[in-house]
């Protein structure tokens, strides 16, 4: 297999990179300030993490976005089975939400600091603000696409409602909910940076934002490195959850080898 | 002739109302609460008095070059990446390493190598719109139908041809879904980097007033933001229903 085709070539590069940075800091290539080599950012990040220090901030954040994204997730579904159910539902409601989607989440961050202070109801209610879009439209797109005869077999078999919701509709609309849930772990986590930056005391931003306003640079990029970390932990962790609950699905939709 | 959603519209109006009148119930809180018709007087008020233009334009100019600008590179480096199998194998991990980590983290490197103006503004924008643009594009290159391939073999197209009308057209759709969703995504990082660090902008604005405790203002700042991101929107719609309308009616449920 030629180097074209080899998986090992993007690790290659990625090593590259990493010799680059390590030889520009130390060769003085780069302002030493500015583009720390990268063996000291390690080193930095093992002590921060070591002590607890970002363990802590980390904790905070998970925290926020966990709570933030549950409740977007439970308001969010349940409203989108409503309105993807009923059509009036629907028309009754998609302006009003189009209108405060349309809305760019950090503008109101100050709007709901005048409400919420600045502590952790404000960013729990910015994530579950942001969240609860993503979630609602692939929601109310999942459960339209329901085929009509499948309610319509379900109402000869004599089904309740809400029966025909939990039997039919939620696993038909399953897998594009899912797509809605994953966009939003990853809108969670922005959020929770966002809300960090812009009005905090605690938490995974407002670490790195300190560390740069205070010029502890190695902490700053060992900061990101644990938040780069954190996103690709809580991906492969919901992939993981997806690949086991959608196994069926998964298995219904795969192509023919 | 499209239906005129008169309960949505009913709906909206109420809540209006609705916030017109718990505002002036709970008067104690005028302070943070003005009420809804205070709010839109104020935002013409400062929209006659062009109080708004200068941040508006602001914002809008730092908007419209990280857009483009990301729009052209992610398009590019997608189609590049899709098309040569191993520039992607090389690049891949990379972006798997890269991609997990939130966009506005990288606002405090940018302040440290850019400084506090609109390069940064505009470079922090560029980066976050890139990875849904990107990432869709090559998805979009990649699943184009080998049967088009094959096809396109079968007619001798020559590469350019083959690219400009087999995969260009197959992975548009897919494209434009990554352009649309970074729409949304441009104008948060421009709004976030100007509340983390500005004098001017839209989000500056809407920090500044809330600091100054110039409540209307900074609702109505909102509420232009607000109808900024829909007119946006709206205006991408349509331009996708003009471009794609080849593939809409080709895609179209029949009823």
């Amino acid at each position: 297999m030629s180097w074209k085709d080899s998986r090992w070539t993007g690790v290659a590069v990625i090593v590259l990179l990493g010799l680059l940075w390590e030889v520009a800091g130390r060769a003085g290539w780069v302002h030493k300030l500015l583009f720390p080599p990268l063996s000291v950012i390690l080193a930095k990040l093992f002590e921060i993490v070591a002590s607890g220090e970002i363990l802590q901030h980390l904790g905070v954040s998970l925290w926020r976005a966990t709570l933030g994204y549950t409740l977007a997730a439970t308001f969010a579904i349940a409203l989108g089975i409503v309105m993807g159910y009923w059509r009036r539902a629907y028309d009754a409601c998609e302006i009003t939400i189009e209108l405060l989607r349309a809305v760019p989440p950090p503008a109101v961050i100050p709007l709901a600091m005048v409400f919420l202070g600045i502590g952790d109801a404000l960013k729990v209610f910015m994530i579950f603000f942001a969240c609860s879009f993503p979630i609602l439209v692939n929601t109310i797109d999942g459960v339209r696409s329901v085929e009509p005869v499948l309610i319509r077999t379900a109402r000869t078999f004599g089904l309740s409602r809400l029966r025909i919701v939990w039997k039919v509709i939620l696993p038909v609309a399953a897998p594009t909910i899912m797509t809605g849930l994953r966009i939003a772990t990853a809108i969670a986590l922005i959020l929770t940076v966002i809300s960090e930056m812009v009005g905090a005391t605690s938490g995974i931003g407002y670490f790195i934002l300190g560390s740069q306003r205070t010029l502890h640079i190695a902490n700053m990029y060992a900061g990101m490195l644990v938040l780069a970390l954190t996103g690709y932990a809580i991906n492969r962790a919901f992939l993981y959850v997806d690949g086991y609950l959608m196994a069926w699905h998964k298995g219904l939709t795969r192509r023919e080898q | 002739m499209r239906r005129i959603p008169w309960s949505g519209l009913a709906v909206l109006a109420a809540c209006l109302l609705a916030w017109e009148a718990w505002a002036y119930w709970r008067r104690d809180l005028a302070a943070y609460f003005p009420p809804a018709s205070e709010v839109l007087v104020t935002l013409g008020q400062m929209l006659g008095s062009g109080e708004l233009t200068g941040h508006v334009a602001a914002t809008m100019k730092r908007f419209a070059e990280g857009y483009f600008l990301a729009a052209v590179l992610a398009v590019g480096a997608g189609l590049c990446l899709g098309l040569w199998r191993w520039l992607y194998n090389a690049f891949e991990p990379l972006i798997e390493l890269l991609r997990p980590m939130p966009s506005p983290a990288t606002i405090p490197i940018a302040i440290l190598f850019l400084g506090i103006g609109d390069e940064m503004k505009v470079a922090v924008t560029i980066y976050a719109c890139s990875w849904p643009i990107l990432l869709n594009t090559l998805d979009g290159v990649r699943s184009v139908d080998r049967v088009l391939f094959a096809t396109a073999a079968t007619f001798r197209l020559s590469p350019w041809a083959r690219f400009w009308k087999v995969v260009l057209p197959a992975a548009s759709p897919q494209i434009v879904t990554g352009l649309r969703v970074s729409l949304a995504i441009a104008l948060i990082l421009v709004t976030t980097s100007e509340m983390v660090v500005s004098n001017d902008g839209l989000g500056y604005y809407v920090l500044e007033s809330q600091r100054t405790f110039q409540m209307p203002q900074m609702y109505a700042a909102v509420v232009a933001l607000g109808v900024i991101g829909y007119a946006l929107n709206r205006l991408f719609l349509m331009i996708d229903g003009w471009v794609m309308a080849w593939h809409k009616g080709a895609t179209r449920r029949e009823n």
